[in-house]
């Protein structure tokens, strides 16, 4: 009994990707006849794992266009991708259509564990993004969502025109006022960013070396003089819990300056859980932007659904939406992208994410190196 | 705190009548302990029902030493943007049949625990405690994988089994100790006067487990009704409990004011349902104190 | 020992800790091996020491250990050696005791997650404490109390969740002792430290045990009060679990750190156990 328990959970776990050439029949098929398929199968779960809330209101456009029903269950970034994992061994999973962060898309085969490629069978499929901040869908993850770093400051506190824009003006921000600048290294990717940021512009290391990924001693070696550009100020600086932790000390004006993502304030203003005042630029010295990927599991329980409901979430109706009530930024080029909270011009100091491994590698470096140290 | 553990002792002094005594010291000790649960329970509800109450139009910042105005917004938005509705049905239904199925698997086994010697007993009883050490994420995804594998598909049933492996040691353990507390010259007097089984039981077991069924009924209670792991992991996506919704709001939508009415929602219906067991646990003691005096 | 009484025990051990055995011995079994290398999700299994040659080397990691055993040791002794004067003390029924008992237990049923956002909103640097501390003159300005280094605020939140646990094991165990045998120990002199000491911890060691086990299982595993209120200078061993899980899903060192808190839990608390008894009992078991 044991040995086969045992061996029944070491076969789910280790099975991957059953079926992924299960699909070919429907993708074959024209889009009004999938259109006909989704409707038949009459349901769709999404698994995103924020502001459900709001997503859900958002799909009654989509249930009242298709009369298929929108199941947004709640959950985490990562507990869904497990989920997503763990069950790919079964015929048929509980996941239609995942969204994830750009970069979760290196933790598996696209092509094995996901339905595509869809650029030619989606009616929006030669429009949509499906290649992101130096991560390639390939066609089979679809960008529904845009997003940017950067920092939020409190005007009342802290002009614009003295708001820190090199790094060499953060070091004089940390001496003059200490204990007024706030990120996290965990829990959401804005103050990772931060420190990305100022070790690609410290160290020695290309923009290119600095991009590919690629891990090595000696490459990280070469990012000693970020860890002391943090340490030599350890003062000047506080470590938060959270993304949001940033922000709501911020807006309790326990703070001048964190970082943050872009989205993600104006999304806490609307809610009041911020203040209105607080506003949020694009440092000079450069802060990634990115966005999040949709994919289609290849053991989805309803794949037509799940087609027609990701071509409705990249429309540039839904993306002009999508700016509207979240701020993000549009993954459709007809769509309107008026509602940012930072002017277009801006933009040109965003930065994109380095590669995996060597980006985790950099926030598992800065613990040991500063978070520890201090 | 410190004053309490301070003043205990003095209760212990010797009186003539022992019991007359302490009515004029525990009046006292209830008012330094009123003055703590000021501090341990009125605070963080008084500030959660505040959050609750917090207007979405003005929210409430630095230097507002209260909220400037006040709403019932946010319930409403709650109770209708998020599943909370299903999620309240969920929980209850899972809650109360997880405790009840995790006591009788456990009584045996407690049973076995507190009455018998055998070899290799420390062992067996160290095994009980594996559930409490695998991590809560590790567990739910091999979890997951083990029920898919066995074809149970059902998510009520999935979480129910996993739930009564998980909170299974706090059952054997309490009512291991519950059994320890059973006296044996009772059994045996019962035994002696011709009792058949079950007055057997009624008289020298129950009094004795009264409390201790209660308390597992009551940890086994609160921990399925707060597990998120596993009931997210293998609940997902028609199977929503209240902690998966609380998770959403504490979490990346991090929003005040909703997490404190899906805290409040959460929390209020276990403490009312805290005082009824308590009067019930009370009810056990008169018989327990009988059988003894 | 007959072939019937081994029989019945078995039998007895089976819905309880059989079923334990097999449904989490084949879960414990998957993470020790994934620790090796085995059972990935994705991607190729191989043998190899080489994800606990990385996690052992770095220095998060003994942090994060040392750390965790620290704050699980605190909160248990904490949370028992406040239980117990309350347990004495609510022994013998009197007029509101049920209502004490009840309200001291209220924290046994707010999630960890909802009592440390609501620690935090007291402890914030505009927080009503800070508040309260100024409008008395004590401080002139905020303290930053908000996830400090010495870990003060993750202590308070593991003793107000787990003294009430131990108050409710402590309880049934203290009012199983028989009046008799506490006026016995009266009569012939014992002071209320020797009482306690000799007769009530003695006979309640077994629930002092319970209570100690679990709360150190808890406190070494936790994750919400950490990423809520801990210091942002250390790791707890779950949430480095946690994070190297999500940094790219590093499941090998994840399941390491993981088998490693295994071992703490199960170590630590048993050693505890140990020397309560050996204290308590003077070596007799």
């Amino acid at each position: 009994m044991f040995r086969t328990l045992i061996a029944s959970a070491a076969v789910a776990a280790l099975a991957t990707g059953a079926s992924a050439g299960g699909h070919s029949d429907l993708l074959s098929k024209s889009w009004d006849d999938i259109v006909a398929q989704a409707k038949a199968e009459g349901e769709v779960s999404w698994f995103v794992w924020y502001f459900q809330p709001q997503y859900r209101e958002l799909a009654a456009a989509f249930t009242e266009e298709y009369g298929i029903e929108v199941t947004i269950p709640e959950g985490t970034h990562d507990g869904n991708i497990e989920k997503f994992l763990a069950e790919a061994s079964r015929d048929a999973g509980d996941i239609d259509v995942l969204a994830m962060g750009l970069d979760r898309i290196d933790l598996f085969d696209p092509a094995e564990m996901t339905v595509g490629p869809l650029t030619e069978v989606l009616p929006n499929g030669s429009k949509m993004v499906t290649e992101l901040g130096g991560y390639d869908g390939l066609g089979y993850a679809f960008a529904y969502w845009g997003n940017q770093t950067g920092i939020a400051y409190d005007p009342e506190v802290l002009a614009f025109e003295d708001a820190p824009q090199t790094v060499e003006d953060f070091k004089a921000f940390f001496s003059e006022e200490p204990g007024k600048f706030g990120f996290n290294y965990e829990n959401g990717g804005s103050g990772p960013s931060f420190i990305q940021n100022i070790a690609r512009n410290v160290t020695e290391l290309s923009e290119s070396e600095f991009l590919d990924g690629a891990v090595s001693e000696d490459k990280m070696a070469m990012l000693q003089p970020a860890w002391d550009w943090f340490l030599d100020d350890a003062d000047g600086y506080v470590i938060t819990a959270s993304n949001t932790d940033s922000l709501v000390r911020l807006s309790n004006r326990e703070f001048a300056a964190v970082a943050a993502w872009e989205d993600h304030l104006f999304n806490l203003q609307n809610q009041g859980e911020v203040d209105k005042r607080i506003a949020f630029y694009i440092p000079e010295f450069g802060m990634n932007g990115g966005g999040n990927y949709n994919v289609v599991p290849a053991n989805a329980p309803n794949p037509a659904a799940a087609l027609v409901f990701m071509n409705w979430v990249s429309s540039a109706e839904t993306q002009t939406k999508f700016n509207e009530v979240f701020g993000a930024a549009p993954m459709h080029p007809d769509a309107d992208d008026s509602n940012a909270l930072v002017p277009n011009e801006m933009r040109a100091y965003q930065t994109i994410w380095p590669g995996n491994p060597f980006n985790t590698e950099i926030r598992q470096a800065f613990i040991e190196n500063v978070a520890l140290e201090r | 705190m410190v004053s309490l553990t301070d003043n205990a002792p003095a209760t212990q002094q010797p009186r003539p009548r022992r019991r007359q005594k302490g009515s004029g010291l525990n009046r006292v000790l209830m008012g330094i302990l009123l003055v703590i649960c000021t501090i341990w329970l009125i605070v963080p509800f008084g500030m959660a029902i505040l959050w609750s109450l917090v207007d979405p139009d003005t929210g409430w910042n630095y230097p507002d030493v209260l909220p400037p105005s006040l709403s019932l917004a946010r319930w409403v938005e709650v109770w209708t943007t998020t599943a909370l509705p299903d999620a309240l049905r969920n929980s209850y239904l899972l809650a109360p049949t997880v405790a009840i199925i995790t006591l009788i698997l456990a009584t045996p086994t407690a049973y076995c625990f507190a009455r018998y010697d055998f070899p290799g007993k420390g062992l067996a009883q160290v095994a009980t405690l594996l559930p409490l050490v695998v991590p809560g994420f590790v567990l739910a995804i091999f979890f997951s994988s083990l029920i898919f594998n066995l074809g149970i598909y059902s998510r009520f049933l999935s979480i129910l089994i996993a739930h009564c492996v998980l909170f299974l040691p706090y059952a054997i353990r309490i009512m291991t100790v519950a059994f320890e507390n059973v006296q044996q010259d009772l059994i045996d007097a019962a035994r002696d006067l011709g009792a058949s089984p079950w007055a057997r039981i009624r008289v020298a077991f129950l009094p004795a487990l009264a409390p201790g069924i209660l308390a597992s009924l009551i940890i086994v209670f609160i921990q399925s009704i707060e597990e998120f792991a596993i009931a997210f992991i293998v609940g997902a996506p028609n199977f929503v409990t209240i902690p998966s919704i609380l998770y959403s709001y504490l979490g990346y939508n991090f929003v005040r004011p909703n997490a404190a009415v899906v805290s409040l929602v959460l929390v209020v219906p276990n403490v009312l349902l805290m005082l009824g067991l308590e009067r019930l646990l009370k009810s056990a003691n008169p018989a327990q104190a009988g059988v003894k005096g | 020992m007959s072939w019937r009484r081994t029989a019945t025990i078995l039998l007895l051990l089976m819905p309880g800790l059989g079923l334990i055995l097999i449904m989490i011995g084949s879960v414990f079994y998957v993470a020790v091996m994934q620790s090796f290398g085995y059972f990935n999700l994705v991607g190729e299994d191989v043998f190899s020491l080489e994800h606990w040659r990385k996690v052992l080397d770095s220095k998060a990691f003994n942090r994060a250990f040392q750390y965790s055993a620290y704050i699980a040791t605190v909160s248990a002794i904490g949370s028992v050696a406040l239980a117990y004067p309350i347990a004495i003390w609510l022994r013998r029924p009197f007029r509101g005791s049920l209502v004490v008992s009840a309200l001291l237990k209220a924290p046994l049923f707010v999630p960890g997650l909802v009592a440390a956002f609501l620690f935090i909103n007291i402890v914030a640097y505009h927080g009503i404490l800070n508040q309260l501390f100024i409008w008395l003159g004590f401080i002139d300005e905020p303290i930053r109390m908000q996830n400090d280094r010495g870990a003060w605020g993750v202590v308070f939140l593991q003793l107000w969740k787990n003294m009430p646990f131990a108050l409710l094991l402590l309880s049934g165990a203290v009012q199983g002792i028989s009046d008799e045998v506490l006026d016995a120990a009266r009569d012939l002199g014992a002071g209320a430290w020797d009482r306690f000491r000799k007769v009530i911890a003695p006979l309640s060691v077994s629930a002092m045990q319970a209570a100690l086990i679990i709360i150190f299982i808890g406190a070494a595993g936790d994750f919400a009060f950490q990423v809520t209120a801990g210091p942002t200078n250390v790791q707890s061993m779950s949430q480095l679990m946690v994070f190297l899980k999500d940094s790219f899903g590093r499941w090998n060192q994840a399941a390491v750190v993981g088998v490693c808190l295994m071992g703490l839990a199960l170590g630590g608390s048993l050693t505890l156990a140990l020397i309560s008894r050996l204290l308590l009992r003077g070596g007799r078991w």
